[in-house]
């Protein structure tokens, strides 16, 4: 039988080297976990092939050996036992960090999340709260077609109870898993897995208490005039290429990153609406009751009187993600159709 | 265990005449004739195990430690105050009348909180007591579910894990034939649910649902192997609902199950079972087996005579708070979305 050998100086908290250089999106999210692991010996990991194999990504490599098959668990292929599993954990004083191998998975589990798990609170007049992350790879233009390439967010932003994060860079990465797993609530965390390993987002991430983002704050990821972008996620970097398109035809695209969709930073919108007062909305996600809608609404709602210009949006089709690549960019998001909804809504 | 028989059927009787005098609304879930289940199974646990009731369990609340005194305030397990209110949907329930009926649960009295998706806590279940193992305890669950329940995905899902980790689950399936308005052969191939257990490898053991010695019995052996060390184990408990699946459903389910097959359910009462057993070994003199005639009667044919007055006296205080407590106010509906 296959064994995991547990480490010497298992459960010891990482020591943070004094010289680093820049850091994946991959392992910035493994040095949050390693990080809070080792500070909180509540803090246990559950998922499909995590422990033994470390992950169908490598996230939780090396976890198992550190800090013991007690603290991190291969689970069967099971989503919805994985999340109640989970959550009587929680419920019983631990908290839980679940790995869903491909975030298209977790549908199987979507009772124990949006019924059990999401409501705990609620139906317990605040009694029970449960201390869960489930996070996992999502997202698409990488040719994983219909079952590994979702964005399904918008599902769990519909569930009261769940927290809903989304990172685009390396320290959002390592922040907001940081601040998600000291969260008293349940986490839906997005990890964009074409953003694991890519070379040109590498950068420097501080150690420890130093790298934790707060879950609500959006990051602006570049500083414009004309035109508010809001998106988060891989579409970060399409519309951060769109903007350099509007550059060349002399106007100045404002790109949000909300990092997290539930709660949301509405106050960096607005700001930013009241400076540009135009607004497009980008979302990989299909177009129906998705979350650049829900922006769109409430922007609506409440900014009216600053808009200049119909606010637009930018989507997947109304579509599963299809697997050859000419397909899949016909359906999702492209810089060329990102940039062409923005010249219009700045020269409307 | 008679004084709980009497006290579980006291609590279904009670609340349909409280609905039927206008001082309750909503629907009841009636565990008439399906008692000795629950007070078979829970009698022998330890105060610090952890169980997981649904909503044809409501007496499991305050039955729960109650081999303590039902008014032992060390007791490990909710009051009938507690249970009133929540029937009554009034503040003082556990969780403010958030969820109804038996939608409700108890960290402190290690009580998994339901929900309506069946066999939906199971899993949380097996985290509990893995969480507890962790901890250095030595607490099992005990988790009710119909035999409905059976055929939820998460069922196998979470009896699965438990087995690998040889978690101390203990699976109760009240077998009372009726899957709402569905029979059992239109829902299962097998007659005996406990050979589900087969498949994992662990116990499977079918207990009389009507006999609440039988019961004990074969959840003791399930409780025996768990402390053990040895894991989970499924207990098939063969039994009958006496009536709809709620009360709303009372009149169809009397035209959707066949009239014969009902008076056969019915005529295994579980008092009156457990009355023949204590007269019998001679814990009970014939006269006073006479005394409370609770057994082989609707709610309409009883009156609080056919109860022991201390039954009647402890339920009668839960009816009173949960009347007196008051609605919670508005604006609650709006709390406990997320925790600060």
């Amino acid at each position: 039988m296959a064994t995991i050998q547990e480490s010497p100086n298992s459960a010891s908290a990482p020591s943070p080297a004094p010289v680093r250089g820049k850091i994946n999106y991959l392992t910035a999210l493994k040095e949050a976990i390693d990080e809070e692991m080792g500070l909180n010996p509540d803090l246990l990991c559950m998922g499909e092939d995590i422990g033994l194999l470390g992950g169908a990504f490598g996230v939780t490599d090396g976890m198992a050996a550190k800090y013991g098959t007690h603290r991190v668990y291969d689970m069967p292929i099971s989503e919805a036992a994985i999340v109640g599993v989970a959550c009587g954990a929680c419920l019983n004083g631990k908290s839980v960090m679940v790995e869903m191998q491909f975030i298209d998975f977790i549908s199987c589990g979507f009772d124990q999340i949006v019924n059990m798990t999401a409501t705990y609170h609620y139906r317990t007049a605040g009694e029970v709260s449960i201390p869960m992350v489930i996070r996992g790879p999502a997202g698409g233009y990488g040719g994983g077609a219909l079952y590994h390439s979702q964005m399904n967010e918008a599902w769990f932003a519909h569930s009261p109870g769940l927290k809903v994060v989304c990172p685009s860079t390396p320290s959002d990465a390592k922040g907001l898993l940081k601040s998600a797993l000291r969260d008293k609530n349940p986490v839906l965390f997005y990890e964009i897995k074409e953003l694991y390993r890519r070379k040109d987002i590498e950068e420097f991430v501080p150690v420890g208490e130093n790298s934790l983002v707060p879950l609500g704050k959006a990051r602006i990821a570049q500083e414009g005039t004309d035109l508010t972008i809001v998106t988060y996620g891989q579409n970060v970097y399409h519309c951060l290429e769109a903007a350099k398109i509007l550059q060349n035809e002399g106007f100045s695209a404002e790109v949000i990153d909300i990092r997290s969709l539930v709660p949301l930073d509405e106050e960096t919108i607005l700001t930013s609406l009241a400076k540009t007062n135009r607004l497009l909305c980008v979302n990989e996600a299909p177009m129906t009751c998705g979350f650049a809608g829900e922006i769109l609404a409430r922007m609506a709602e409440k900014a009216f009187h600053l808009l200049d210009a119909p606010p637009g949006r930018i989507t997947r089709l109304d579509t599963p993600v299809p697997w050859v690549k000419p397909l899949e960019l016909f359906v999702l998001p492209s810089v060329a159709k990102i940039a062409e909804a923005a010249l219009r809504t700045v020269r409307f | 265990m008679l004084l709980q028989l009497y006290l579980a059927r006291y609590f279904d009787v009670r609340l349909i005449k409280e609905k039927k005098r206008g001082r309750l609304k909503g629907t009841l879930y009636s565990s008439h004739n399906q008692e000795a289940i629950l007070v078979g199974s829970l009698f022998g646990l330890k105060s610090t195990d952890w169980i997981s009731p649904i909503h044809r369990d409501m007496p499991a609340f305050f039955l729960k430690d109650a081999r303590k005194g039902w008014r032992n305030p060390d007791r490990i397990g909710m009051t009938i105050q507690e249970v009133c209110a929540q029937v009554w949907g009034k503040a003082g329930s556990p969780g403010r009348a958030r969820d109804n009926w038996s939608h409700i649960g108890s960290k402190k009295n290690r009580i998994i909180h339901s929900t309506s998706m069946l066999a939906g806590t199971i899993p949380a279940a097996a985290g509990v007591v893995l969480a507890d193992r962790l901890n250095g305890g030595d607490a099992l669950c005990v988790t009710y579910n119909g035999e409905g329940s059976t055929a939820q995905g998460v069922f196998h899902e979470a009896i699965n894990f438990a087995s690998v980790h040889k978690l101390p689950v203990i699976t109760i399936i009240e077998n009372n034939e009726w899957a709402y308005g569905t029979p059992n052969e239109l829902g299962y191939s097998l007659d005996d649910f406990a050979r589900r257990a087969d498949g994992y490898g662990i116990p499977g053991l079918i207990a009389d649902g009507q006999n609440v010695l039988d019961v004990y019995d074969k959840v003791m052996q399930c409780v025996e192997h768990a402390r053990a060390g040895n894991g989970p184990s499924i207990v098939e408990c063969k039994s009958f609902r006496a009536y709809g699946h709620g009360d709303h459903d009372d009149d169809r389910a009397a035209k959707y199950r066949p009239t014969e097959e009902v008076e056969a359910g019915r005529s295994r009462d579980p008092i009156a079972i457990m009355k023949r057993i204590m007269v019998e070994r001679g814990a009970l003199s014939p006269e006073d087996a006479t005394k409370f005639m609770a057994e082989n009667k609707g709610a309409a044919e009883t009156d609080n005579s056919d109860f022991p007055p201390e039954v009647v006296a402890y339920l009668t205080e839960g009816v009173e708070f949960a009347v007196a407590s008051p609605v919670p106010p508005a604006e609650e509906g709006g709390m406990w979305v997320f925790a600060e």
